[in-house]
């Protein structure tokens, strides 16, 4: 209660500056992924081109990209990630700014989620709960829709067809005055899916998947200082559950989610001011078998209200607050019907007092209807020793909330659960020089209370509050870009080194690899351009007592592109490009190596 | 010469004599490396991964993962049980609808028995050269559990039996097969005759909710120990019971308390020995009353138990996440005399 008076004060508190501001458009572009308010952490942007030149899930787009590790139950089927050794639920999502993880079991799903369509797609690794609320423990991301009002109109199709019975497409029109703004979109991907098994007899059986996304966007200038925008998302997902190495399945699955946004940003002088009203809602269905009609369920509405302001004091003091408020209606088929509320605010002061430091400080209280939340906060360090060698650090405390699945399923669930709570410390630094860019990054993360379901007799299993875990490692990057004559050449490579453990057992955690590493290699010559892709992933461990193994693994990929015009380009692409057998999950195969050709028209 | 001769035929003698006293390779073969001692059947994670098998040898001895080393194959998703008949084990492998053939010393493979006729497969018995393999069918469908019937010569299944939900152990008596209707992913309460001279139902008893174990005594008397409902998810809960079964009919019932779900029945001469909230309580079956007194030294929560030759078998599935243990008791002094890792989820034993 202390500190939500803080809070109240410093928002009625008015200082009378008039220096101007540039701050002011970053923030006004990135909203809480700025990375001035963010100093001490660093933020990986992805960008158009870069998201758009294929049609594939964000699992895939963030493997190739950005050395993140993801477990997928066979291709298309259920990918979970682990950012620097934290679990599925321990890394957020957000879409515009809007928190998505699933309330029921608390993950998002990386191969439902598609990255195109989208503008930008924004990566911040390390723990943030303070200004990103729960979960946001391993990292945070944010795939986002931008409003540019200017006179310009744009469509875009796309299509693709694979191997194994693959197509998609997408459509898109945008139009935008200095008024208005509008942006449809929609996409289709299926396929057969039914890749051989290397080395056996078997096939991905029952692997067929069929999703469908609709997205749109409008904004309003209302006037110089005011803008109104709505974002909508929709997305059915249709897919079977997909056999393993040692049992069929016909199981099938099928989930739906609605997103919309109503957000109203104003910008002043001093003060920018976002107020967002967003629904959330998803639903699944589990089919055991695909020919019954009966099928287990889950879903959640999620009414989500948000209002964030940044006070610029001046050039080197401003001040973020905000407060969000989020009201949840879950029910299931193993969920009786349930409500919960949770209510949060945060303050952040980030304040530069030389030049090449930058500092924040961050606090955030929450209250539930349902458990206690922690006062955490946060500090980050950004200094520059040299003009294009920066040194950051930070430390936070942080919590991840019990989900719905850990709270409410019939007779199992605990009304009793607490919050799990993160401390996490990061020293990075970033070396920039023309058009090369080099960072490498130590963390360290120790949680405790995480939540785990464990058996109270042989079949009535329950969750509790026990498990400590110590998660630390180190993240290495390099990009480089070369230019000369009409050729172009761009290299990056990745490599980080985690180890995560279960303190009570001393053993690393499953699914957690100690190597992971990523490498890509891309070269454009007038019209033609190719990219190549390595990624290794190391062993992980499928037993808790690290007795077995998924191997190690080596997987190339590579694209051909040909710009046929200014406005069409075809691409072609080889995955798994040495046929490599491999498996992320134990047990799951995946697939053999595959084709894919598309074409993409932009005007 | 003549010592010469007699030294020859002494030498002969001596020789002729000294082959004898080896043993004869013809009589007593070596079968395999498994002949003797236990198997311990690990189903393996519940969701994609594989079951495995632990051997125990006479002299305690503990190769885990034998199906694997010999074969160079997985067997396949949730390992169920494992059944012996003439040179051959038959393994019940749930998840992956198959039943994996292996020769019983080596555990080399024979073949597969799967098909459409074997859905869910749980348990095996024997009755001369024919299996009968209890099996659940359809998960969402509570009408299609039936017993596959299995001409042993030939590794193919007959025909099949149906029969009422969830049909899981069996004991034979006789001609007969006394199969517990456990109830699947529901629960039932009855024990289904199966007569094997028509390979037909010949009759149901009506039991308490959930029959989980059931065994005969030296009188050919039938024992059912029913575990109760266990309420929450499953409805309403309801007692546990153990019922005394002869002449097709129930004699006896012994009641438990409502929240009392007793499980995993055994027999050690004339003592029924049961597993009930992490302590192992015995029976004479000639008492009326339940014994409230624990043998201490026995206590754990057990996923299996097992009574063998006077020695009581109990595993420790652990995490469910990571290998799990076993242990063995003397039952004369219950004393513990063996313990070791199994495999993944370790849920039943087999005895050479």
């Amino acid at each position: 209660m202390k500190y939500t008076l803080v809070f109240l004060f410093f928002s009625v508190l008015t200082f009378a500056q008039n220096d101007s501001i540039n701050l002011l458009d970053e923030v006004q572009l990135y909203g809480n992924f700025s990375p001035k308010i963010n100093a001490g952490f660093q933020i990986v942007k992805l960008t158009d081109s870069v998201i758009n030149s294929n049609n594939q899930s964000l699992g895939n787009l963030l493997q190739k990209k950005a050395n993140i590790y993801f477990k997928q139950n066979g291709y298309a089927m259920v990918s979970s990630i682990a950012l620097r050794g934290s679990n599925a639920s321990q890394t957020g999502v957000y879409w515009n700014g809007i928190p998505i993880n699933s309330t029921l079991n608390g993950q998002t799903d990386f191969s439902t989620l598609k990255a195109n369509g989208f503008d930008t797609i924004e990566i911040r690794k390390g723990a943030g709960s303070t200004l990103f609320g729960s979960g946001a423990i391993g990292g945070a991301i944010n795939l986002s829709d931008k409003i540019q009002f200017q006179n310009k109109n744009e469509f875009r199709f796309h299509a693709g067809v694979g191997s194994y019975n693959s197509q998609d497409y997408f459509y898109q029109i945008r139009s935008s005055t200095k008024k208005l703004f509008a942006k449809v979109n929609f996409q289709e991907s299926k396929s057969g899916n039914k890749y051989p098994f290397l080395n056996t007899t078997l096939f991905n059986e029952n692997g067929a998947f069929k999703n469908n996304h609709f997205k749109s966007v409008f904004g309003h200038q209302i006037d110089a200082n005011n803008q109104l925008k709505i974002f909508t998302n929709y997305s059915v997902n249709h897919r079977e559950f997909s056999r393993t190495l040692t049992a069929p399945s016909d199981a099938k699955y099928k989930n739906i989610e609605s997103k919309i946004l109503l957000q109203y940003d104003h910008f002043g002088k001093q003060i920018n001011s976002s107020l967002k009203l967003a629904v959330i809602n998803e639903e699944y269905n589990y089919y055991f078998h695909k020919t019954d009609t009966d099928f287990s369920f889950g879903k959640s509405s999620n009414y989500i209200g948000k209002y964030d302001f940044n006070y610029f004091i001046n050039n080197q003091l401003s001040i973020n607050s905000g407060i969000e408020n989020k009201f949840t209606l879950g029910n299931g088929t193993n969920i009786s019907e349930k409500e919960r509320n949770i209510f949060e605010s945060y303050l952040l002061i980030q304040h530069q007092p030389i030049n090449n430091l930058n500092y924040n400080v961050s606090f955030r209280k929450g209250f539930s209807s349902v458990y206690p939340i922690p006062f955490i906060y946060a500090i980050g360090v950004k200094y520059d020793l040299l003009a294009n060698l920066s040194l950051n650090g930070n430390y936070s405390t942080n919590y991840k909330l019990p989900t719905f699945n850990d709270l409410y399923w019939d007779f199992s669930g605990n009304e009793n659960l607490n919050s799990e709570n993160s401390k996490a410390f990061e020293l990075s630094m970033e070396y920039h020089q023309n058009k090369t860019k080099l960072s490498l990054a130590s963390f360290l993360i120790n949680s405790n209370d995480l939540i785990q379901w464990r058996p109270v007799t042989n079949t009535f299993w329950r969750p509790i509050n026990i498990q400590e875990v110590s998660s630390y490692g180190l993240e290495f990057d390099f990009q480089t870009t070369l230019d000369f004559n009409q050729h172009h050449i761009g290299l990056q490579t990745q490599y980080d080194y985690t180890i995560s453990k279960d303190i009570a057992l001393d053993k690393q955690l499953i699914y957690i690899p100690f190597h992971k590493g990523n490498a890509s290699l891309d070269y454009r010559f007038k019209t033609w351009s190719t990219s190549f892709n390595q990624q290794y992933n190391g062993e992980v461990f499928t037993t808790t007592s690290n007795t077995q193994i998924v191997e190690s693994f080596w997987l190339s990929n590579m694209e051909l592109h040909k710009n046929l015009s200014s406005y069409i380009d075809i691409g072609f692409y080889i995955n798994n490009l040495f046929n490599k057998e491999y498996q992320t999950v134990a047990y799951r195969p995946m697939p053999n190596r595959n084709y894919k050709l598309n074409i993409n028209i932009k005007f | 010469m003549k010592n010469s001769k007699q030294l020859a035929i002494l030498l002969a003698i001596t020789l002729f004599l000294g082959s004898c006293a080896k043993d004869d390779p013809i009589d007593n073969p070596f079968k395999g490396d498994f002949e003797k001692g236990f198997f311990v059947i690990n189903e393996g994670p519940f969701v994609a991964g594989s079951g495995t098998i632990t051997h125990v040898s006479d002299d305690n001895q503990i190769t885990p993962n034998i199906y694997k080393t010999v074969n160079d194959e997985d067997l396949g998703s949730i390992a169920q049980s494992m059944t012996f008949h003439g040179d051959n084990a038959y393994i019940v492998i749930n998840n992956a609808h198959k039943l994996v053939v292996a020769n019983k010393y080596t555990l080399k493979k024979v073949t597969t028995i799967e098909g459409d006729n074997i859905n869910n497969p749980r348990f095996m018995v024997t009755v001369g050269n024919t299996g009968y393999v209890s099996n659940w069918g359809n998960s969402s469908d509570a009408t299609d559990d039936f017993i596959a019937v299995i001409d042993l010569n030939t590794n193919m299944v007959t025909s099949t039996i149906p029969v009422g939900e969830g049909p899981e152990k069996m004991i034979v008596n006789g001609s007969k097969i006394y199969v517990a209707l456990q109830g699947g992913w529901n629960q039932n309460n009855k024990i289904t005759i199966i007569d094997t001279l028509s390979n037909s139902v010949a009759g149901n008893i009506t039991v308490a909710e959930v029959p989980n174990t059931i065994l005969k005594d030296d009188n050919n008397t039938i024992w059912v120990l029913c575990g109760g409902n266990p309420g929450g998810w499953a409805g309403v809960e309801s007692k546990g019971q153990l019922v005394k079964i002869n002449n097709d009919m129930v004699e006896n019932t012994t009641d438990f308390e409502t929240n009392e779900h007793p499980s995993l029945l055994n027999i050690n001469g004339s003592d029924l020995m049961y597993s009930l909230n992490g302590n192992v309580y015995k029976f004479d079956i000639n008492d009326t009353e339940l014994n409230s007194n624990a043998i201490s030294e026995l206590a754990g929560i057990h996923y299996t138990m097992k009574v063998h030759d006077g020695k009581l078998y109990t595993t420790n599935a652990g995490d469910f996440a990571s290998e799990g243990t076993f242990k063995v008791f003397n039952l004369s002094d219950n004393s513990e005399v063996l313990t070791g890792d199994t495999g993944v989820i370790p849920t039943f034993f087999a005895f050479q």
